[in-house]
């Protein structure tokens, strides 16, 4: 049962990161799109998304060229998400919501403070929270809508 | 185009920082991050590029290598440059129709600018010398101490090494599906960007169940081999402390104290 556990992380990890590297110059940066937040929906579907998620985030920042701030607070706002997206889980609506709020708010100010991108702090906490929504509402919905119909294979 | 990706940035080879624990490399990497911010003034700056260059020379990586990690930055180092030039207000030195540059503008751009790329160079450097494997193991290792708190250190380093074994697999899974999509008509490059995001949908739904299929058969292959957590396993490669690991540590430390001297004391 735990390696059951473990190993579904572990592969909703690689999915994460594999579709991360995969649609590359989109996912990093300040006007990242990162498809892969639209998996952000799956703790809705198995609590083992909720580590893998982390560990695939984590991961894919430890790949890709941001380095260590992206590394630590990316993945830790992917956590924070993935844990109040699966409390929401009877409602589906909102669980796409945790990841859009959670990365606004750690990621825009990290792009603030660190980065120095120069732009006012309301404008980098929109603008990330927009991409994010188009990933999680644009594609995350959707996949929650077909995902629930074979809720099987989670189990 | 699967075929570009590599994984990660690791560049192979025998110097004395790629046979550094990960553990120090690690901690050297946060300490010496913390130290940017410290800096206050170019002099601060011209300290870290000394010793930073010094580390890279001792890492034999080459420096097409390193500069390559600016490259997805690049947009946002010029973008934080010209903004900061522009934008702040001070001692007028030039004047072009609505454009000003200020003495006060012209040192944020550089002194942002430069932090921005010794931030990226510095904490590459990391990826660069340390293999995916080892810094996931050195990870187990620092957070072991927080087992206590409940911080579940060995799976979660268990399941960082599971995602980078099947990350490949996944990638060329993809390829498959988009490929097998594609000649059922599917199309991926068209359209705008919302309606470009929802033709992944065809994607991601087989790729579950494909990667879903071989965590099955993994955890079942785990259960079989008597797989049964972190306690009492032991490793073919341990990692151990070596003088070297004090030598790197002592730099630092001395590096962190230069570098708060000369902000904080002259």
């Amino acid at each position: 049962m735990k390696t059951k556990y473990l190993v579904h992380g572990a592969v909703i990890a690689a999915v994460y990161t594999a579709l991360t590297l995969l649609l590359m110059p989109l996912s990093y940066g300040v006007m990242q799109i990162r498809v892969s937040e639209a998996l952000t929906v799956l703790p809705a579907l198995s609590p083992a998304a909720i580590p893998g998620l982390f560990i695939g985030c984590f991961v894919a920042n430890m790949l890709g060229p941001n380095g260590m701030i992206d590394i630590i607070l990316g993945s830790s706002a992917t956590l924070l998400a993935a844990l109040a997206s699966y409390k929401l889980r009877n409602r589906p609506l909102l669980v796409p919501l945790p990841p859009v709020l959670a990365n606004g708010l750690i990621i825009g100010p990290m792009l603030y403070y660190v980065y120095a991108v120069p732009v006012p702090l309301w404008a980098c906490i929109l603008w990330v929270a927009l991409g994010e929504a188009i990933a999680c509402y644009g594609i995350g919905l959707p996949l929650l809508r077909y995902m629930s119909k074979r809720k099987s294979i989670f189990r | 185009m699967i075929r570009d990706i590599t994984l990660g940035q690791y560049y192979p080879g025998d110097s004395k920082i790629h046979g550094l624990d990960p553990r120090t490399k690690i901690i050297c990497t946060f300490a010496y991050i913390i130290s940017l911010f410290l800096v206050r003034d170019f002099l601060g700056f011209a300290i870290t590029v000394a010793f930073l260059s010094y580390t890279i020379f001792l890492s034999k990586v080459p420096l097409k290598f390193i500069f390559k990690g600016l490259k997805p930055i690049f947009f946002i180092i010029i973008f934080t440059f010209t903004v900061n030039m522009f934008m702040t207000k001070g001692e007028t030195l030039v004047e072009i129709w609505f454009l000003t540059i200020t003495k006060e503008g012209l040192y944020n751009a550089f002194f942002m600018g430069l932090r921005l790329i010794l931030l990226i160079i510095g904490s590459s450097l990391l990826t660069l010398t340390t293999k995916p494997i080892n810094l996931t193991d050195g990870i187990e290792r620092l957070l072991s101490p927080f087992r206590k708190i409940g911080v579940p250190a060995h799976e979660l380093a268990m399941m960082m090494t599971i995602a980078l074994r099947f990350i490949p697999t996944l990638l060329e899974e993809t390829d498959k599906i988009m490929k097998a999509q594609m000649a059922r008509g599917a199309d991926f490059e068209t359209g705008n960007l919302l309606r470009r995001a929802k033709s992944l949908i065809p994607l991601l739904v087989p790729l579950f169940i494909s990667a879903f299929r071989i965590a099955q058969d993994l955890a079942m292959a785990m259960e079989a081999r008597c797989y049964r957590g972190g306690d009492h396993r032991t490793r073919m490669n341990a990692m151990r402390f070596h003088w070297r690991d004090a030598l790197a540590s002592f730099a630092m430390i001395g590096f962190i104290a230069i570098i708060l001297l000369q902000a904080y004391v002259f």
